[in-house]
């Protein structure tokens, strides 16, 4: 996956820079991807997801654990659009309300990998040398297990429940932001701009924020989005192994593994969860696709070598 | 069959329903393919590995379902009422002063190296729990001797009367007859040297054989082989028995149970167990402590769902723990669902915003459900329910050590209503884990244990009951039934209460 490690600036990474002006605006940006149809479309089924997250118990019809043993396994109908799970629980409400942990556990575990990894990243794509060395090497190790088997073994260590699935996917994802930024970083710190900055005196750190950070923004927000994908899948596979988000919360991974005990008698049950998870990772696929040939059709390759990743 | 509470819970690590995620269907070796001249293979597939095959030592109720056909006791449960049948001993009688019981052996029986039954195997086993102090030792705690005057007589010497002698040498394979010499002769995790119907043949990651023992001393058995299959997923497990790979499970989804009785290509039959599952609070945790908070947790619930959510109509209510079909059953129901009562108590203890940490396990599937309808209707008298999913090792870890609000599980597998009262409700019980503690409930479980006259004993059971219901030690909550499916060819079989698979009689068409 690495051709990029160990070469400063090789031809592969020539492309990618853009001089500091010639960024892409957040508001052209949004033209560019909207341009794209498909990308459109991801960006709606996304916002109506963030929407529902944020809004969530305020739009179902009925309780997070509104339990009714009268009403178990209804199919759907009027009354209940997405049918009631083995405990009467209306599916509709749970899926809705099951958006806000899947976009939570997503942003923040993300986030810490993005944090984490752009750090690392760019420390050691800036300094070389032994830091760049160890850092990049403890990076290949993380990366060297599968991500779903090492989020299970840090959630064995840590314990159960949502707060430990952000923190272990977070640590999953941390060296695919490593290696992308480091990846940018490399060819970056070659650029007349940064020696222009170092010949009139300014510090490391003042270079790596102002010069350099900027600069490897492009292929970042790339992974971010790609990521964001990933890291709700993560979160739904873990609660179906009953490791993430934790009943009653309702979570689409356990509401997955829930139905699937009653496929035959109750397809409602594990088809909608099934559905939601399909959508949203699919948009944030699609708009992680889409922002990458926006931002820079060339860099295309840089990025899948770096995140090639299962 | 699991009787102790640590074993119900080591034991039914493995048990019943469950198990998670993984699983796999077992190969596709078709089966009932060995026609030559007899009764062919049975294939059952239960849904968990036994951990060994060390009767005196396991605690697995899958151990325990192949031990059924390998080993035997001193005496048996009926399968329909319940009550001990001679088994290995013919006969017994106790003195007068109920300090001695005196056990008369069957002169016919050999174990499956051919060597022949007497009392010195007998006293070697029981001298093997007592002395090492194996999983069932503390049901011999009234055993001051266990003696041979002659081959076929074993007496039983005690320090107190202990009338119910015969569950602790017979209620399961848990107390099976060894021959003298067998654990240090064999690696019995792994080795058996039985006097039961079958032998056994190899123990493999995949299953478990055993072959019929020609010299078994009583009837059958009816088949060739038997073959343990281990599934894990229910769903796997039915439609292995739907496609006739294997004859019987045990391991159905309680959801499709109506369905497959309506269906009539498998044969499902359900029959009410001796188990109970409840739930327990921390009465070392403020206000757990208090009996209002207790009270108002009890009136909050409604079994009925809860009954529903474990087992889809196939578990009963039961406000005390001994199910309905039992001599000891004592009809006592107190608490009935009143949300403003259990709101009212709750004010008047002067609680407020209370979170009840709830422990369960998905080791037992059945307790994350009953856990959402209980956050459910305690979330309606405004208890906040904390679920607590652990694994059963960490769970196991957290009851021994007190570090719980509240808590889940079963007892499985009681005959007596010494196994269901005694060490839960008395002080000093090694599985009073809640911490109950009143000098009465004490004392009429300490005379029950030994009073003699069977009339005058459930009437003190019956009163211990009522005091546990009524400050809720547990929270009793249901019965479940026992529910297993075979297919058309099997025929002989006989589902028990007890649970025990007993597939002495089982013959294959």
């Amino acid at each position: 996956m690495t051709a990029l490690d160990d070469t400063p600036a090789g031809p592969a990474e020539a492309g990618q820079v853009a001089a500091p002006d010639e960024a892409v605006g957040a508001r052209g940006l949004l033209r560019a991807l909207l341009r794209n149809r498909l990308a459109a479309a991801a960006l709606v089924v996304l916002a109506i997801f963030v929407v529902v997250a944020v809004l969530g118990e305020r739009l179902a019809p009925y309780g997070r654990n509104e339990v009714s043993s009268a009403d178990k396994l209804r199919a759907p109908s009027l009354e209940h659009p997405f049918g009631t799970d083995q405990l009467g629980r209306d599916v509709l409400s749970r899926v809705l309300i099951g958006a806000e942990p899947s976009l939570r556990v997503g942003l923040v575990a993300v986030g810490i990998a993005l944090v984490a990894g752009v750090v690392l990243g760019l420390v050691a794509g800036y300094y070389r040398g032994l830091v760049d060395d160890v850092v990049m090497r403890c990076m290949d190790v993380l990366f060297a297990f599968p991500a779903i088997l090492l989020a299970i073994a840090v959630m064995a260590i840590r314990g159960r429940g949502a707060t430990n699935a952000m923190i272990a996917i977070g640590v999953v994802y941390t060296p695919i932001f490593a290696r992308v930024t480091r990846a940018s970083v490399l060819t970056v710190r070659e650029q007349v701009f940064v020696r222009a900055a170092r010949s009139i005196g300014a510090g490391d750190l003042r270079i790596m924020t102002r010069h350099v950070l900027p600069n490897v923004a492009a292929p970042i927000i790339v992974q971010t989005s790609i990521s964001l994908a990933f890291a709700i899948l993560a979160e739904a596979a873990l609660s179906f192994i009953g490791l993430g988000t934790q009943p009653p919360e309702p979570s689409w991974g356990r509401m997955l593994a829930d139905g699937r005990g009653f496929i035959q008698d109750a397809w409602w049950m594990a088809v909608f969860p099934g559905l939601a998870i399909f959508a949203v990772v699919l948009s944030f696929n699609v708009t992680g696709d889409a922002l990458r040939d926006a931002l820079d059709p060339r860099q295309r390759s840089a990025i899948e070598s770096a995140a090639g990743r299962g | 069959m699991i009787r102790t509470p640590r074993a119900s819970a080591l034991a039914a690590t493995v048990a019943l329903l469950a198990a998670a995620a993984c699983s796999d269907g077992g190969d596709d070796v078709p089966v009932g393919g060995e026609e030559a001249g007899s009764g062919g293979t049975f294939v059952a597939a239960i849904s968990a590995q036994p951990d060994q095959l060390d009767p005196h030592q396991t605690t697995a109720y899958a151990s325990f379902q192949v031990l059924e056909n390998v080993y035997d006791t001193l005496v048996v449960p009926n399968p329909d009422d319940l009550t001990f049948e001679p088994s290995l001993a013919t006969d017994w009688e106790t003195s007068e002063d109920g300090l001695t019981w005196t056990f008369t052996l069957r002169d016919d029986v050999t174990f499956h190296d051919g060597s022949e039954l007497d009392s010195a195997d007998v006293v070697y086993t029981f001298r093997r729990i007592i002395d090492e102090e194996l999983q069932n030792a503390y049901r011999f705690a009234t055993v001051e001797d266990v003696r041979a005057p002659d081959p076929t007589t074993v007496e039983f010497v005690l320090s107190e009367p202990t009338p119910n002698l015969l569950d602790h040498v017979g209620s399961y394979k848990g107390v099976a007859i060894l021959p003298e010499g067998a654990a240090e002769d064999l690696d019995l995790a792994t080795e058996a040297n039985g006097t039961g119907p079958f032998r056994l043949e190899d123990v493999g990651a995949d299953g478990i054989t055993l072959t019929a023992f020609e010299d078994y001393w009583g009837e059958g058995p009816g088949v060739d082989e038997v073959e343990f299959r281990f599934i894990s997923e229910p769903t796997t497990a039915l439609t292995a028995l739907q496609t006739g790979e294997v004859h019987w499970t045990d391991n159905v989804p309680a959801q499709r149970v109506e369905e497959l009785q309506g269906s009539g290509d498998v044969t499902v039959e359900t029959v009410p167990s001796v188990d109970y599952w409840y739930m327990a609070v921390n009465f070392a945790r403020p206000p757990f402590d208090r009996a209002e908070v207790r009270e108002a947790i009890a009136l909050a619930l409604d079994r009925e769902a809860i009954a529903d959510a474990a087992q889809f109509g196939l578990a009963r209510v039961n406000q005390t723990a001994i199910p309905e079909e039992s001599f000891w059953y004592h009809d006592y129901a107190p608490y009935e669902r009143d949300v403003d009562a259990a709101r009212d108590l709750l004010a008047e203890a002067g609680v407020e915003d209370l979170t009840m940490g709830l422990m369960v396990t998905d080791e037992y599937p059945e307790t994350v459900e009953v856990a959402q309808v209980i956050a459910a209707n305690l979330e309606e008298v405004g208890i906040t329910v904390d679920i607590q999913t652990e694994q059963f090792s960490t769970w196991l870890d957290r009851q021994g050590a007190g570090d719980f609000d509240a808590f889940l599980l079963g007892w499985l597998g009681n005959l007596d209503p010494y196994g269901y009262y005694h060490s839960q409700h008395v002080c000093e019980g090694e599985n009073n884990y809640q911490g109950y503690c009143d000098p009465e409930t004490d004392e009429l479980l300490e005379r029950a244990a030994t009073e003699a006259d069977e009339d005058a004993r459930k009437e003190l059971y019956d009163e211990a009951a009522e005091r546990i219901v009524d400050a809720n030690s547990y929270i009793y909550l249901y019965n479940p039934s026992v529910v297993q499916a075979w297919t058309d060819e099997v025929s002989g079989y006989e589902l028990r209460p007890d649970r025990a698979i007993n597939l002495e009689t089982v013959t294959l068409s």
